[in-house]
C-alpha cells in the first residue's frame, strides 16, 4: 500500500500542472467561501465545466482545493465583518467577530486558519486509514443493503434539512423522479419522455445541479433591487497581518479541543449528508460545554474559534471517506464531486480503492496537500476577497449566468442541456420561496439510479423480499434509516417526556440486534455493550419517570 | 411566499402532476424480461409523492381552516417581488432561444449587457461600464472554452456568414 502511495503522492505533488490547478482551486475555493450568498457547493459546482478537459486526477485535485478553501474561506468574511461567508463557518463568527472587535484581527485569522489546517490534516490521516477499511465492510454489502443504506442516505438528509419534514420528503422523492426520466438502466426503456429524443436520454446530472443549486442561488441573490445593487458587503474590512507563530502555538496548546472538535468533524461527515453546517456548531457547544471559562466564549475565547474551525475541514475527509468507499455522498459538495467522477466515467463503490488505487490514493493525496495551499494562499486571498466585496451583486449574478450557460453546454455540446439547467434553475428558485430544502433532491437525483439498480439487481436475485429485513446490514440501515426520521420529533420533544429520556437508550438497544445478526467477534461485542449500555438506561430512565 | 396558501396549491399542483405522471407510467412499455419492470419504480417514487402531497394538502387545509381566513383571493401573487427574478427568466429565455442565430459570443453578451442593465440602471455612465462588462468577461469565457478547453460553442448563424 505504501508505494501506491508514493507513486499517487508522485503523480500529485510532482506535476507542476496539477499543483497549478490546485492552487487556481483552492484561491477559487477560498474566494468562494468568502462571499456570503456563495457556497462552497456552488464553487465545487462551478469548478466542474473547467475539469471537462482534464484527466479525472487533475479535475479532481482542482475541486479538492476548492473544497478546502472554501471550507476556510467562510472564516474571513465571518471574522472579519460577522457575516459568514458559509454556514460552515457560522459559529467561527461567535467568538471570531468579537475578537477582531477587540484589536486582535492578526490572531483571530491566524487561529481560525490553522485550526483549519491541523483539522484537516488529522482527517486527512483517519481518510487513508478509514476508507480502505470502510470499502473492505462494503465489500459484505448486498444489492438489498446498498438500497436501504441509500434509504438511509435519503432520510437522515431530510430529517437534518429543516423543520417541514414533509416537504423534505417531497424534496427527496422529486430527485429520485427526475433520476427516473430517460431510458432505465436496466431495460434501456424510455420513461416519461413524451415524444422527445431528448428527453429521452435523460437529464444529465450537471445541468440538473446546476440549475438548482447555483441558478436559483443567483436569483435569489437578486431578488431584492437594493441589494442586488450595493457592493457585496457593507462593511469593509483592511487587509490584515495573520500572527502565524502565536496561532500554532495556542492551537497546539489546545490540543484536546482540537481532536474532539476534529473527531467530531470525521464522524459528522462519515454520516450521510450531514456536513459543515451541522459539525462547526456542533464542536463549538461541546467545546463550551467543556471549557472551565465558559463565560469568554462569545467575547472571543480561542477555544471557540479552534472548535468549529477544526471540525468544518475535518467534515471534509470525513465526507470523502463516505464517498470513496462506498459511493455515498456525505454532503451536497461531495454528492457534486460524485457527479464529477461519473464524467469521467469513474463510479465510487466498495472496489474503487481495490480498482483505482492510483486514483483513490490521488484524491487522498490532493485533499492533504490542498491545506498547505490554502494556508499559503489565505493572505493573497484576503487582499482579493477585500476587491471582490466591492462588486455589486448584479454585476456577478450576470456573469455568473451566462457563466453556467457556457459550462454546462460544454458537458455535451447541446442546447438541450442548458434548456434543463433552466427548468431546474426555475423549480429550484420556487423551491427555496416555497420553503423546500434542496439538498434532499439534489440527493434523490444523484443517488435515484443507483437506487433504482440495487432493488432491480435485489429483486432479479431473490424474489424473498424479506431479505431487506433479514439481512444485517439491510437491517441496520433500516434502522437507522427510521431513527433518522424519529430524530426530529426527539428534537422538538418536552425534555421531560417519557419519548424524550427512552430514544437514545432505546436506539441503542434496537441497533444491537443486526451486529449481533452479522456474526463477527467485534461486532457481537459492540453489540452486547451497546445492548447492556441501551438496556441499563432505559430501566433508569423509566425508574426515574415513574417516580416523577 | 411561504404560507398556507401556497402550500394548498402546491398540494394541489403536485398531485395533479403525480396524477399526470403516474398516467404516462402505463405508456412505459414492458419488454417481457423477468424480474422488476421498467415501470415500475417510478410507480413506487410516484405513489409516494401522492402520499407526500396528500400529507401536506390535509395538513394545510387544517391550518387553513383554523386561521379563519377572511382574505379571499387565494390566487393573488406579489409580482414585483419577483421583478428581478422574472427579468432573468425572460434574459435567459430570449438568450436560449437566439443562440442558434446569434451565437455563444454575441448572444453571451447580449444576455449580459441586457440583464446588467435591466437589474442595475440605465444611466449613461451604467450603460457603458456593463457594455465593457459583458464585453470582457464574455469574450473572455468564450477564449477560454474555444482554445483552451477546446470546446466548439455555438457560433450562431450571423458570424457563420461572416
Amino acid at each position: 500500500m505504501f508505494d501506491i502511495i508514493l507513486q499517487a503522492g508522485a503523480s500529485v505533488l510532482l506535476d507542476p500542472l496539477t499543483l497549478g490547478l490546485m492552487g487556481i482551486g483552492t484561491l477559487a475555493g477560498l474566494l468562494a467561501g468568502a462571499i456570503p450568498g456563495f457556497t462552497i457547493a456552488m464553487g465545487v459546482i462551478l469548478t466542474l465545466p473547467f475539469t471537462f478537459g482534464m484527466s479525472p486526477i487533475q479535475g479532481l485535485a482542482t475541486m479538492m482545493g476548492v473544497f478546502v478553501g472554501g471550507l476556510s474561506g467562510g472564516l474571513m468574511s465571518g471574522m472579519l465583518t460577522g457575516i459568514p461567508g458559509t454556514p460552515s463557518s457560522v459559529a467561527t463568527t461567535f467568538d471570531g467577530f468579537p475578537m477582531v472587535r477587540a484589536g486582535k484581527p492578526g490572531l483571530a485569522l491566524g487561529l481560525g486558519l490553522w485550526s483549519s489546517f491541523f483539522g484537516g490534516m488529522i482527517s486527512a490521516v483517519i481518510l487513508v486509514a478509514l476508507a480502505p477499511q470502510l470499502a473492505f465492510l462494503g465489500l459484505e454489502f448486498g444489492p438489498w443493503d446498498y438500497f436501504s443504506l441509500i434509504v438511509f442516505a435519503l432520510t437522515i438528509t431530510v430529517s437534518l434539512s429543516g423543520d417541514n419534514m414533509v416537504k423534505g420528503l417531497i424534496a427527496g422523492l422529486l430527485g429520485l423522479f427526475a433520476a427516473c426520466v430517460g431510458e432505465d438502466e436496466i431495460n434501456g426503456v424510455a420513461r416519461f419522455a413524451f415524444g422527445s429524443d431528448y428527453i429521452r436520454q435523460g437529464f444529465a446530472f450537471l445541468p440538473v445541479l446546476i440549475g438548482l443549486f447555483a441558478f436559483s442561488q443567483l436569483l435569489t441573490d437578486v431578488e431584492d433591487s437594493k441589494k442586488a445593487k450595493a457592493p457585496l458587503m457593507a462593511k469593509t474590512a483592511d487587509p490584515v497581518r495573520v500572527e502565524h507563530r502565536k496561532a500554532i502555538a495556542l492551537v497546539i496548546k489546545n490540543w484536546i479541543n482540537l481532536f474532539r472538535s476534529s473527531f467530531i468533524g470525521i464522524f459528522t461527515g462519515i454520516l450521510p449528508a450531514a456536513g459543515g453546517s451541522i459539525s462547526n456548531i456542533l464542536a463549538y457547544d461541546q467545546a463550551k460545554k467543556a471549557a472551565k471559562n465558559r463565560d469568554e466564549f462569545g467575547k472571543g475565547a480561542v477555544d471557540g474559534i479552534i472548535a468549529p474551525e477544526s471540525a468544518n475541514n475535518a467534515t471534509a475527509g470525513g465526507a470523502l471517506i463516505m464517498m470513496m468507499a462506498l459511493g455515498i455522498p456525505g454532503d451536497i459538495v461531495t454528492a457534486v464531486m460524485l457527479g464529477a467522477l461519473m464524467i469521467h466515467n469513474i463510479i465510487p463503490g466498495p472496489s474503487f480503492i481495490q480498482d483505482e488505487p492510483m486514483l483513490a490514493y490521488g484524491v487522498f493525496i490532493a485533499f492533504f496537500a490542498a491545506h498547505f495551499f490554502m494556508v499559503g494562499l489565505q493572505a493573497f486571498s484576503l487582499r482579493l476577497f477585500l476587491l471582490v466585496t466591492r462588486i455589486p451583486m448584479y454585476v456577478l449574478a450576470s456573469v455568473i449566468l451566462a457563466y453556467c450557460a457556457i459550462g454546462v453546454f460544454a458537458l455535451h455540446n447541446i442546447t438541450f442541456d442548458i434548456w434543463v439547467m433552466f427548468g431546474f434553475g426555475v423549480i429550484g428558485y420556487f423551491m427555496r420561496k416555497l420553503g423546500f430544502p434542496l439538498a434532499p433532491m439534489i440527493l434523490g437525483v444523484v443517488l435515484g439510479k443507483l437506487a433504482e439498480l440495487n432493488i432491480a439487481r435485489a429483486i432479479g436475485t431473490s424474489d424473498d423480499y424479506f431479505l431487506f429485513v433479514t439481512r444485517p446490514w439491510s437491517l441496520f440501515f433500516i434502522i437507522m434509516a427510521i431513527i433518522s426520521v424519529l430524530f426530529p420529533f426527539y428534537q422538538n420533544a418536552n425534555k421531560d417526556s417519557l419519548f424524550s429520556k427512552i430514544y437514545v437508550p432505546i436506539c441503542m438497544v434496537v441497533l444491537s440486534f443486526p451486529l449481533f445478526l452479522m456474526g463477527s467477534p467485534v461486532r457481537m461485542i459492540i453489540a452486547a455493550i451497546l445492548l447492556l449500555a441501551g438496556g441499563f438506561l432505559v430501566y433508569k430512565r423509566t425508574n426515574s419517570f415513574k417516580t416523577i | 411566499m411561504t404560507n398556507n396558501k401556497s402550500d394548498l396549491i402546491i398540494a394541489i399542483f403536485l398531485l395533479c402532476f403525480s396524477g399526470i405522471m403516474i398516467n404516462d407510467a402505463s405508456n412505459i412499455r414492458d419488454l417481457g424480461f423477468e424480474g422488476m419492470k421498467a415501470d415500475a419504480w417510478p410507480r413506487v417514487v410516484l405513489w409516494m409523492l401522492v402520499v407526500m402531497s396528500s400529507i401536506m394538502l390535509g395538513k394545510t387545509y387544517l391550518q387553513f381552516k383554523t386561521d379563519n381566513h377572511k382574505d379571499n383571493n387565494i390566487f393573488k401573487i406579489n409580482f414585483s417581488k419577483f421583478k428581478n427574478a422574472l427579468i432573468c427568466f425572460g434574459m435567459f429565455i430570449f438568450f436560449l432561444s437566439t443562440l442558434d442565430y446569434l451565437g455563444m459570443l454575441l448572444g453571451g453578451i447580449l444576455f449580459v449587457f441586457g440583464l446588467l442593465t435591466l437589474l442595475g440602471g440605465f444611466t449613461i455612465r451604467l450603460v457603458f461600464k456593463h457594455l465593457s462588462i459583458s464585453i470582457l468577461s464574455i469574450g473572455f469565457m468564450w477564449v477560454v472554452f474555444t482554445f483552451g478547453l477546446r470546446v466548439m460553442l455555438p457560433e450562431g448563424e450571423i458570424l457563420r456568414v461572416w
